[in-house]
């Protein structure tokens, strides 16, 4: 209880290390796994490491076209951008985070569906068709992939006996694994790739197809914050994946358990990135056909959770 | 007199005097005005005395009836408090949009909006504050009465008459099934009365000694309850009624009666019935309609274009979300009172905040009607131009609706979630019922992104002889106060929580989990915590609106700061659409295929039920259509006295206040000799 207390404060450290991780490791991620996991099966030399960086900083200085006087395609980027860093500051990433106390699963799940709207809206508020087809295919993949992640979470919250994603981490770590929580993981690896948007579940933006799908009529300054939100979304789900479902590290002494969660992730990203690799992107009638027998996997694991397995 | 004795008084006479002032429109709304927030006033501090001191009882001298000797004791519990409450923001906020809304049906009188109008907010008073069962239904029926006449006010229009015989007949059958099971309780108990707490007890022996009654008696009131609260199977007559009615009898409507089946549902489930394996089989029954309504309502609604009509299928589906609150209360007390406690809360919560946030989208609704004359979704648009008031309020709303945090749709959704989760750990089927509910929550999200965008937002688009101006004062004033409300609740949660659990408390037996135990004692956090089974955890679930609001809006302000920092210019351009030209038309997405791949996938859910077509006997019609008897016999016959008076030399605005005065009187002196 004690110790419960006393996190509930919100602690600058653990306040910046989540913001530094968000903001700064995910781009670097991305560009880590383009270059030496996807230039390398490519056999090509790759673009530099900080190509995230400075395609964001090169994105800033554009200048900002605007196809659409709505004011959702004012707000909808900064708006994705604050749902996703709130998000960032519930997610625990190696340690505690900042807003433990504050918030719990159901306030994550709001905040991933703003974000997800927003996005949505966006397309939604152009008249360009590319960008109509991105926004509804985007509802569609989110209506079949939110509710795995939710149900593996709900899953890990039937283990630790509370909503609380510390809790959640602590008590897959300290409860060794199980079949409900097997299962949970395995359902939220095969979802990680869609939750991401990385292929073979792209459908949203498939550039190749409908040109970035919602984002086809951004330019400048809001596109730059919708791929960094992106990238900062990319790392709140692999760190959930890697905190909870990957129950390992949790328990380190303190420099230490930051340093297996840093690992996990890696992990979690090569593994991300060789899947988009080898994988075609698949329709989107496909999809929903997988994530039906997902569902259903990770449905089966809440119903073993409940009955104590 | 006592305070609630008062306001009925003030409100009866309010009706009369709309009813003699019906000629002079907007005098008429002023004076109903004036009565509902003198009432009102009498009833908020009679609520805030009862929050202080706990249940307010006495005797009610015009009401003894003569039925039996029966002396009818007035009881406004905590529970009754959180409905009056709802009843005043509710009356306050719509009369006040009615001054004028009401232009808009220019060619009635307005004989037949006020008094009723009134007359329907002194029967839902009657409705909460008795505890006595009989003088319950009376009132229930008189306001299905009350509001049968309010939707069937434009009665020439077709939809309008129809949807008025409907609504009154699904609410007599109703009340007609809960005057069967009360009969059934009355005559099995042995001191033969209707008093709440004696039926309290024959109920508990019925479950004992004759449990196949017991359960008829409680599916009949859920049945009759389940129709006006407008729960999935019995709630048909909402989406024909509200639409067809004059908007602001929709937002006073969707904000009461629907609420009032749930307060009805509480007061049987949880009061009237003791806990035991029952209530567990009843609560899940209770939970399963809810999330049934839930389902269904919100993904019918997804498919409307019509602003009336979507609203009609949110209130099916927000109700869903009450019951299932309210069931997992009735459900889980005996198992576990802490979790059941805090699921009744989040079902009250819910229905404080879509009693203000569900009267602010028709008020909403209205106040696009009154400037452009329709609420199809598709023929007006970017009104956000020209109203602004109207649209922040209906942002406001909206998202609270949707239960994005930190408005206050969210915290009681997010109550009712994190409940039904923490009961599926002891009774399973709670937590799936909890997961839809949450996705459904998306849904909702996503229906009201589609009301916002095609109203209020992008470019405008009305017709040719629309005026380019926010709508009136006293349409805005109620808009903002309720979305005040909105506000204030989903950002200060623990206070409001803190009165239902009063309200909670008082009507559930046994000892309740004390407050800080349930909700933390922080001020401004709401700590979630699981009595008895990991105490050494602590809390389960936190929702710190404050903190995570700042934290957003620092991160919102962040975020713009970063998209300033290359000092990009904007250009506006036309859509990039690969070099070949298309008109706007050619391209234009409207409301109808907005969401078009998830309606594929999910249509056709609620079925459009064939209304069969009712014949009534012809005395029943004309009974039922007080205008031929009553109204305007009533009018005209006002009508020939004013004019004999103003030829007598008076002016008819004075000779009209002299009623006024004359008539304030002679009801004091009715008063006066009633009480001594």
């Amino acid at each position: 209880m004690a110790g419960y207390e006393s996190g509930l404060k919100v602690t600058q450290m653990t306040l910046a290390l989540n913001l530094v991780i968000a903001l700064l490791l995910g781009p670097l991620m991305a560009g880590v796994v383009r270059k030496f996991v996807r230039a390398r099966l490519h056999s090509r030399q790759g673009p530099p490491v900080l190509q995230p960086f400075y395609d964001i900083c090169k994105l800033l200085g554009k200048e900002d076209l605007r196809s659409s006087s709505s004011p959702i395609v004012d707000f909808a980027p900064i708006v994705v951008m604050a749902a996703t860093i709130t998000a960032a500051l519930l997610t625990p990433m190696g340690m505690r985070s900042p807003l433990a106390g504050h918030g719990d699963l159901i306030v994550f799940v709001n905040l991933v569906t703003i974000a997800v709207v927003g996005t949505v809206m966006v397309g939604l508020s152009s008249a360009s068709p590319y960008s109509l087809i991105g926004a509804a295919r985007e509802i569609m993949m989110h209506i079949m992939v939110e509710p795995v992640l939710v149900i593996c979470l709900i899953v890990a919250a039937v283990k630790a006996q509370s909503l609380l994603f510390w809790h959640m981490a602590e008590g897959a770590t300290a409860g060794g694994m199980s079949i409900s929580m097997v299962i949970a993981t395995i359902a939220m690896l095969m979802a990680m790739q869609a939750q991401i948007g990385k292929q073979p579940f792209d459908i949203a933006e498939a550039e190749t197809e409908v040109m970035g799908g919602a984002f086809v009529e951004l330019s400048g300054p809001r596109l730059a914050l919708f791929q960094w939100a992106s990238f900062a979304r990319q790392i709140v789900y692999a760190s959930m994946l890697a905190a909870i479902f990957i129950p390992w590290g949790i328990d380190l002494a303190p420099p230490w358990n930051l340093g297996a969660h840093l690992l996990k992730l890696l992990g979690v990203y090569v593994l991300v990135g060789i899947v988009d690799v080898v994988h075609p992107r698949i329709r989107v009638e496909q999809a929903i056909k997988f994530f039906v027998i997902i569902i259903v996997l990770s449905l089966i694991g809440l119903g073993l959770a409940i009955g104590g397995y | 007199m006592d305070p609630l004795t008062t306001a009925v008084v003030v409100l009866l006479t309010g009706a009369l005097l709309t009813a003699f002032l019906s000629r002079h429109r907007l005098m008429a709304g002023y004076v109903a005005l004036a009565s509902v927030i003198l009432a009102s006033i009498s009833l908020l501090r009679l609520s805030l005395w009862i929050f202080s001191h706990g249940p307010f009882e006495t005797v009610v001298p015009l009401l003894r009836l003569p039925v039996s000797g029966l002396r009818v004791h007035l009881i406004v519990d905590q529970l009754s408090a959180v409905f009056l409450f709802i009843i005043v923001l509710v009356a306050v906020s719509t009369t006040w949009f009615s001054l004028r809304a009401m232009e808009l049906c220019k060619a009635r009188s307005l004989i037949r909006f006020y008094p009723a109008l009134l007359l329907f907010f002194a029967t839902t008073l009657g409705v909460v504050a008795f505890q006595n069962m009989l003088v319950f239904l009376l009132f229930w029926e008189l306001m299905t009465l009350t509001s049968y006449l309010l939707i069937a006010f434009e009665t020439e229009k077709p939809q309008a008459a129809r949807a008025g015989l409907l609504y009154f007949v699904a609410a007599t059958v109703a009340t007609s099934l809960m005057v069967i099971a009360t009969t059934i309780l009355y005559a099995h108990n042995p001191s033969h009365t209707f008093e709440f707490s004696q039926l309290r007890d024959t109920l508990g022996t019925l479950t004992t000694t004759k449990p196949v009654l017991a359960n008829i008696v409680l599916a009949l009131f859920l049945v009759g309850f389940g129709t006006k609260a407008g729960i999935l199977p019995f709630g048909f007559w909402i989406p024909v009624a509200y639409p067809a009615a004059p908007t602001v009898t929709s937002a006073a409507m969707a904000g009461i009666v629907t609420k009032l089946g749930v307060y009805g549902t509480v007061r049987v489930f949880l009061d009237l019935l003791p806990p035991s394996e029952l209530s567990l089989v009843w609560g899940s029954i209770i939970a399963l309609l809810g999330t049934a309504s839930i389902v269904v309502g919100t993904l019918t609604a997804l498919q409307q274009t019509e602003a009336k009509r979507l609203l009609s299928f949110h209130v099916i589906g927000q109700i869903g979300y009450m019951w299932l609150g309210v069931g997992i209360g009735v459900a889980m007390y005996h198992l576990h009172p802490a979790i059941a406690v805090l699921g009744l809360m989040g079902g009250l919560f819910h229905v404080v905040n879509n009693a203000s946030y569900k009267s602010l989208l028709f008020l909403n609704a209205g106040a696009v009607e009154y400037r452009t004359g329709t609420t199809e979704l598709d023929r007006v648009g970017g009104l956000m131009h020209i109203m602004p008031v109207t649209t922040v309020s209906a942002i406001i709303a909206s998202l609270s609706i949707a239960g994005v945090p930190p408005l206050s749709g969210f915290t009681s959704k997010w109550l009712i979630f994190e409940r039904s989760i923490m009961a599926g750990l002891y009774v399973p089927v709670f937590i799936f019922l909890g997961l839809v509910a949450v996705f459904i929550s998306a849904v909702t999200l996503a229906s009201f992104m589609k009301f916002l965008a095609t109203l209020f937002l992008g470019d405008l688009h009305v017709g040719e002889q629309v005026a380019h101006r926010e709508v009136p004062v006293s349409m805005t004033i109620p808009q903002t106060l309720l979305a005040i409300v909105c506000v204030v609740f989903g950002v200060a949660p623990v206070p409001v929580l803190w009165y239902l659990y009063r309200g909670a408390a008082e009507i559930l037996p046994g000892m309740v989990p004390s407050f800080n135990s349930l909700v933390g004692t922080s001020p401004f956090r709401v700590n979630l915590t699981l009595l008895g089974s990991n105490s050494a955890i602590g809390a389960t679930g936190a929702w710190d609106p404050l903190l995570v609001t700042a934290v957003f809006v620092g991160a919102m302000l962040f975020a713009y700061g970063i998209s300033r920092l290359g000092g990009a210019r904007t250009r506006k351009v036309p859509i990039w659409l690969c070099g070949e030209e298309h008109s706007y038309q050619e391209i234009m997405y409207s409301s109808h295929s907005f969401l078009q791949p998830f309606n594929r996938y999910f249509c056709r859910l609620y079925p459009e039920l064939p209304v069969p077509k009712m014949r009534m006997p012809g005395l029943l019609l004309k009974l039922l259509n007080p205008d031929t008897w009553i109204t305007y016999p009533a009018e005209r016959l006002a009508e020939r006295l004013a004019r004999a008076q103003t030829q007598a030399g008076g002016r008819a605005l004075v000779v009209y206040l002299l009623w006024a005065v004359a008539l304030v009187v002679i009801v004091g002196l009715v008063l006066l000799f009633a009480h001594t």
